[in-house]
């Protein structure tokens, strides 16, 4: 019998990033198949591939016998296939036989919601989906919300289903519903694309699992024949030889001392679980992790900008854990975070008042209630010469400028006030890689100068160059950290999906 | 930020609902437009608006060219006709240049209407109850008192949104009502004129009346008022701290808490700010133009200047341009009725169609720079 799906030979670039590189992907009928990856590794780009969110330069997808060729998602959906996005696709303020109904053509023109309501009563049934059809979705706990996006794909006729990262949000009764539907669709004679990071329920749920990393893939193998150390390794394992120069010193004094610091967002779930670590001067503590799992809110905890529940942060000897931002600003803390289109920069606001904007309270550049353009223009014209910031005038709104031009704008700002303590959170995301270099050296320049830096990263390889010491966020709890030369680099990528 | 999924779609802060998104985006746009560049596209604007709304008057079956030179005459045809316009463009610029600097820190607030009425009214309790004190003194006094009720009734609709979450939009409107119902009350019992027939106050005394620019003409001292504050919130939006962290939460709320600004305190100064203008526009009406309380006095002046400040893409020295174009436009309607027998509401639809074609343009702005 031929398999469900066959994709051959996908190939997909975006500018000169290799997305996907000559991938593979066969998936039986009935069967489980793990895609594991880090981020960035092309699992995302494969699948909006596969469902027609984005045409592939070269490769040859079949399903069903039938070729699939400059499909759209509705076509994809008619064909049989159903995605589980990350984030759902549902209307909060709509029931969920409502939603069944949205832009579903066997719906009919003229609506009738007992009717849809009993089909979905029936794959509940079927499914072990318990789902009320007359719950307005907005009360619905995230983990009935995956069911109800799960019914509507099986409604329309789905064979095979990909679930992206479904278990990144859900608790551990809710991942244990979830794993047994899975194996009803399976039973059933379903396919399903599980995609995650965690080794522990790729290896409970799969039957085989594909690999990926920098978009090619890295390995692939039944379920059996593989441990948790042989998949970490083929998800992490690389060239170890540091790329980069860098100055052997002493670190300093203890610049940051972070105890116990612990934090819950407003729906109660805990984000940061008791994290521990000290930096010194002159030091680079570099810390891995799979986004989401408390990274953000570590570093906007210490920033001031989200509040600590409990725990204290010192900068030297100084308890900084009530202070407002801009307190510990004139402490000496930059921060440098993830998003450069609405944090880090106003992309509407002139780069003058970018390069401004963390210190326009202060002298010298505000005297009194009034600001003081003169000094204003005089810093933004050296930081654009010190941090050769492309730009023919500094009175241009910074969305004007390349995204690496950007980034240079936040680190002039902030590496510009002479920091004793810089937090960098993936700053050279979307950068190309002479941009990103120019992110690393100064990091290390920065290091060299004396500061303490904290560089919070997804991307291992940056991790394992700039760190003096690493450790690894997951789930909100910070491991240890281990100096450099200590580093087993299959133990960090265990930890990193929550397996050791 | 976590997404709260029972939040009701009105009651969120900040715009997290869908709509409000799409609010806050466009008053970022507005936030960050500005220049020669957007003056020119309002003038296009407007005389695009002029063309659409001469074949409305070809379709009445009149002739658009004698209607709008009946427009342009009544408009600037005599001294009396221009002081007329200019008296009636102050309410516009000062309200307006309040709004403006609310859109720039993407606070909307249409709540004129209401802190016109209350400031009218607060002047005018003064006006009426210390017109003994020496003149200019007395006039102070009054004005002081507008802006402060101004003020605080900007200060409610603030209080309302930061502790009980409900959208800005929301609170101004609903107060404007409470706001003009507030001073039918009061022209309704003790501060009305006994045996008028008409819900107004008695006049007020000659002293406490504002001085005119000219002997011999209407043109209250009110015009200098508004153009010297227009001048002052430009230099406070550029020029001082206060207006960067407007610039900075209108850019971006998120930056604005990396930066350590509250958008608490700014909301509260911006809306108080706005308020009080609002306010001393209505007081100014008052003792300028009626020189006494009448009921509905503020004439929906709240709603124009939210349209004036978004044909001036929200700065502060373009709304003076602006509020002129409604003022003298307004002032012509009348004439053009009368001379020709189009109807005045016709100006209303130049109004509306301008602000509209500002709109698309941004629109097609944004589509550029993203495309």
């Amino acid at each position: 019998m031929p398999p469900l799906l066959e994709m051959q030979g996908i190939v997909k670039t975006y500018g000169a990033v290799r997305a996907n590189h000559c991938i593979d992907l066969t998936v039986p009928e009935g069967r489980v198949i793990g895609l594991l990856g880090e981020n960035g590794s092309g699992k995302s780009t494969l699948m909006k591939v596969l469902f027609g969110m984005t045409p592939p330069d070269a490769g040859r997808i079949v399903f069903r016998g039938q070729p699939l060729v400059g499909h759209s998602p509705r076509e994809a959906i008619a064909a049989g296939i159903g995605m589980i996005h990350q984030h759902f696709t549902l209307v909060e303020a709509m029931t969920v036989a409502e939603n069944a109904m949205l832009g579903w053509s066997e719906a009919g023109s003229i609506l009738h919601p007992a009717d849809i309501a009993r089909r979905i009563d029936a794959a509940s049934r079927t499914y072990g989906l318990p789902v009320d059809p007359h719950a307005v979705v907005a009360t619905l706990s995230f983990g009935l919300r995956q069911r109800v996006e799960i019914v509507k794909a099986i409604l329309r006729g789905a064979k095979l289903l990909i679930l992206d990262e479904p278990t990144s949000n859900l608790s551990p009764p809710e991942v244990a519903s979830l794993l047994g539907v899975i194996r009803r669709l399976k039973e059933a004679g379903h396919s399903v694309i599980f995609i995650s990071h965690k080794l522990a329920e790729v290896i409970e749920i799969c039957d085989e699992v594909v690999v990926l990393r920098d978009g090619a893939v890295s390995g692939r193998a039944p379920i059996g024949q593989v441990t948790r150390e042989d998949l970490a390794r083929m998800m992490v394992e690389r060239d170890l030889s540091a790329p980069v120069t860098r100055n052997t010193r002493e670190a300093g004094d203890v610049v940051l001392a972070v105890e116990d610091l612990s934090r819950h967002d407003a729906a109660g779930t805990t984000r940061l679980d008791r994290v521990t670590f000290s930096l010194r001067a002159g030091e680079i503590l570099a810390v891995a992790g799979v986004d989401g799992n408390g990274q953000a809110d570590l570093l906007d905890t210490l920033a001031g900008i989200l509040p600590a529940h409990t725990g204290r942060v010192r900068i030297g000897t100084r308890d900084i854990t009530r202070l407002s931002v801009r307190r510990r600003l004139a402490a000496g803390l930059a921060y440098i975070p993830v998003d450069r289109s609405g944090t880090s920069l106003v992309p509407g606001m002139t780069i003058t008042d970018n390069l401004a904007m963390r210190d326009f309270n202060r002298m010298p550049l505000s005297w009194g209630p009034l600001l003081n353009i003169t000094a204003l223009r005089t810093q933004a014209g050296e930081r654009i010469v010190a941090f050769d910031i492309r730009t023919a005038d500094a009175d241009a709104p910074t969305h004007t400028l390349s995204g690496g031009n950007q980034q240079k704008i936040v680190l002039a700002r902030e590496i510009g006030r002479k920091p004793r303590l810089l937090l960098a959170f993936q700053p050279t995301w979307g950068l190309d890689p002479g941009a990103a270099r120019f992110v690393i050296d100064q990091m290390l320049a920065l290091r060299d100068a004396g500061c303490a830096v904290l560089y919070v990263s997804a991307e291992l390889e940056e991790v394992l160059m700039l760190g003096d010491r690493i450790a690894v966020m997951s789930n909100g709890r910070l491991s240890s950290p281990e100096p450099r030369a200590a580093v087993n680099v299959t133990r960090i990528g265990l930890m990193m999906a929550g397996a050791a | 930020m976590a997404n709260d999924p029972t939040a009701a779609s009105v009651l969120v802060p900040s715009g997290a609902t869908p709509d409000g998104r799409c609010i806050n985006e466009l008053f970022g746009r507005l936030a960050a437009a500005g220049g020669l560049y957007s003056a020119g596209r309002a003038v296009v604007a407007v005389l695009l608006a002029f063309a659409a709304t001469a074949i409305l008057i070809l379709i009445a079956g009149k002739n658009p060219i004698t209607a709008y030179w009946a427009l342009l005459d009544g408009a600037f045809g005599s001294f009396d006709h221009i002081t007329f316009a200019l008296n009636k463009s102050t309410p516009y610029i000062l309200t307006a240049v309040g709004v403006a600097l609310c859109f720039r820190a993407q606070i909307i607030n249409i709540g004129g209407e209401g802190q016109i009425a209350v400031g009218g009214l607060a002047t005018s309790w003064v006006a009426l109850n210390y017109a003994n004190l020496p003149p200019v003194s007395a006039i102070a006094l009054a004005l002081a008192a507008g802006i402060a009720a101004g003020a605080l009734w900007a200060l409610i609709a603030v209080a309302i949104r930061l502790w009980r979450g409900v959208h800005e939009v929301l609170s101004t409107l609903l107060l404007n009502f409470v706001g003009v119902l507030l001073v039918s009350e009061a022209l309704n019992g003790s501060m009305g004129e006994v045996g008028a027939g008409f819900p107004q106050s008695p006049m007020f005394d000659d002293a406490v009346c504002l001085p005119t620019l000219f002997t011999g003409s209407d043109l209250h001292v009110g015009l200098a008022i508004a153009l010297v504050v227009a001048f002052a919130a430009q230099f406070l939006l550029w020029r001082t701290r206060f207006g960067f962290r407007l610039r900075l939460l209108g850019g971006s709320r998120a930056a604005a808490a990396y930066a350590g600004v509250s958008l608490a305190g700014g909301m509260m100064g911006v809306m108080m700010l706005g308020g009080g203008l609002a306010g001393l526009a209505g007081g100014i009406e008052v003792l300028g133009i009626h020189y006494r309380l009448i009921e509905g006095f503020s004439q929906g002046f709240g709603f124009t200047a939210v349209a004036v400040a978004l044909l001036a893409a929200a700065s502060p020295l373009a709304v003076i341009p602006a509020a002129l174009f409604f003022g003298f436009l307004q002032a012509g309607a009348l004439a053009m009725q009368r001379e020709v027998g189009v109807p005045s509401s016709l100006v209303y639809v130049i109004q509306g169609l301008s602000i509209v074609f500002v709109l698309c343009a941004m629109g097609l702005d944004d589509r550029r720079r993203w495309a």
